[in-house]
């Protein structure tokens, strides 16, 4: 962990949980999706990122202050979310400080959540959700479940570094992504991504409430989505549309 | 101590390259200044849009949640922007976004989009989907070169 980047911690943080992250990137999707299990499960705010590579902005609820990038959770799961786009820029340090942090607390499975950007997103009525895991082993047992792999291609930003620390770090991760929207709040794929995840993890959340609020998540998620998207321009995130040279 | 690769003269001029982007970007930025997405006087929020540029068409996306498609329209305002304008279903207070030192509602969409190639907005046409909005420009053809 560096000393510019820390994470505080609140309360007391279940050892051996299970991390889901949703940080904004394509569609929001991730971060609407943790968002959304934050809210149905309950989660209590249990830790921040505290770290000066991050814009000096807090965000005020119900009158007080939160730090933007923070953790929930409860029993076994903990939720990461951040309510600003992380910049580019600060990306790999705030990313290992984090893994670094998870690994301290012995997570036992990340969860990355995340979309994919499709071109023809409007003719999509259920999105298709694909995964990639940090191990072979993994990989084989989200087959057998029927999840769908992702198996070439580029990935870019938070999820992308989330797989990598990771795979460095012999922490099981998982990155479930489905089709989405680029730069438009996308609760549909969020929602497919909750279903997916359902599969593949012990917890239990109705997507038909994420799904009747759509519009409104859209209407409001308006300004992190334009954040972000001049966040994804900076990472090159476009690069995923890529055709990868495989010899 | 590990020994220091020696970069080639081409990785070191995409290093210049890369940092004279960022740079430019940034001067860019700082000298258009940052304005709220909101207009309270006509009661309007801009909309999230964009333009993709293909081979045939420009395609100029907005995102309109809580409209009805009866209530958009298009039209072209020079020959490379057009206007989307679209009439909410309800109309928003600033406490719907959790705001309570600020005061207005909003009952439209509303923005200007830029084109950046040359098109003929008089074949445009308008598509709405799942809440978006697509307006598709076939862009202006040239002219052929023989090749001898």
């Amino acid at each position: 962990m560096t000393e510019l980047t820390k994470i505080v911690e609140k309360k007391p943080i279940p050892s051996g949980a299970i991390m889901l992250q949703g940080l904004p990137d394509v569609g929001l999707v991730g971060l609407i999706a943790t968002s959304y299990i934050t809210s149905e499960l309950n989660l209590d705010e249990i830790a921040y990122v505290d770290s000066d590579l991050l814009p000096p902005v807090i965000v005020l609820h119900d009158g007080l202050p939160h730090a933007p990038l923070r953790m929930y959770g409860k029993n076994n799961i903990i939720a990461t979310i951040s309510e600003t786009a992380v910049p580019a820029a600060s990306l790999h340090i705030v990313m290992r400080a984090f893994i670094d942090w998870m690994q301290s607390k012995n997570v036992k499975m990340v969860v990355s959540m995340g979309g994919i950007p499709v071109e023809n997103r409007q003719a999509i009525k259920e999105p298709e959700v694909f995964v990639a895991a940090s191990t072979k082993d993994q990989l084989n047992l989200l087959s057998e479940k029927g999840l769908k792999i992702l198996k070439g291609g580029y990935m870019v930003g938070p999820q992308a570094l989330t797989m990598r620390y990771c795979a460095e770090r012999n922490i099981p991760a998982i990155a479930l992504m489905a089709q989405s929207f680029y730069n438009y709040p996308d609760p549909e794929a969020a929602a497919m991504v909750i279903k997916e995840l359902t599969k593949i993890a012990e917890i239990k959340v109705d997507i038909s409430k994420l799904l009747e609020q759509g519009e409104e998540i859209r209407l409001k998620a308006r300004d992190i989505m334009r954040r972000t998207q001049q966040e994804m321009t900076r990472m090159k995130k476009t690069q995923e549309y890529d055709l990868p040279l495989y010899v | 101590m590990s020994k220091r690769r020696k970069r080639s003269i081409f990785e070191v001029m995409n290093e210049y390259v890369e940092n004279f982007r960022i740079w430019a970007e940034e001067i860019i930025e700082s000298a258009v200044a940052e304005r709220p997405r909101w207009d309270v006087k006509s009661c309007c929020l801009e909309p999230l849009c964009n333009v993709f540029i293909t081979i045939d068409e420009a395609v100029v996306t907005a995102d309109l949640p809580n409209t009805d498609p009866k209530n958009i329209k298009v039209k072209a305002v020079s020959e490379d922007s057009i206007e989307i304008r679209a009439k909410m279903k309800r109309k928003l207070q600033f406490d719907y976004f959790g705001i309570t030192h600020r005061r207005g509602e909003f009952s439209s969409f509303r923005c200007q989009v830029h084109i950046p190639v040359p098109v003929d907005t008089k074949q445009m046409k308008s598509d709405f989907k799942r809440g978006v909005l697509e307006v598709r420009l076939p862009r202006k053809k040239g002219y052929e070169i023989k090749i001898e």
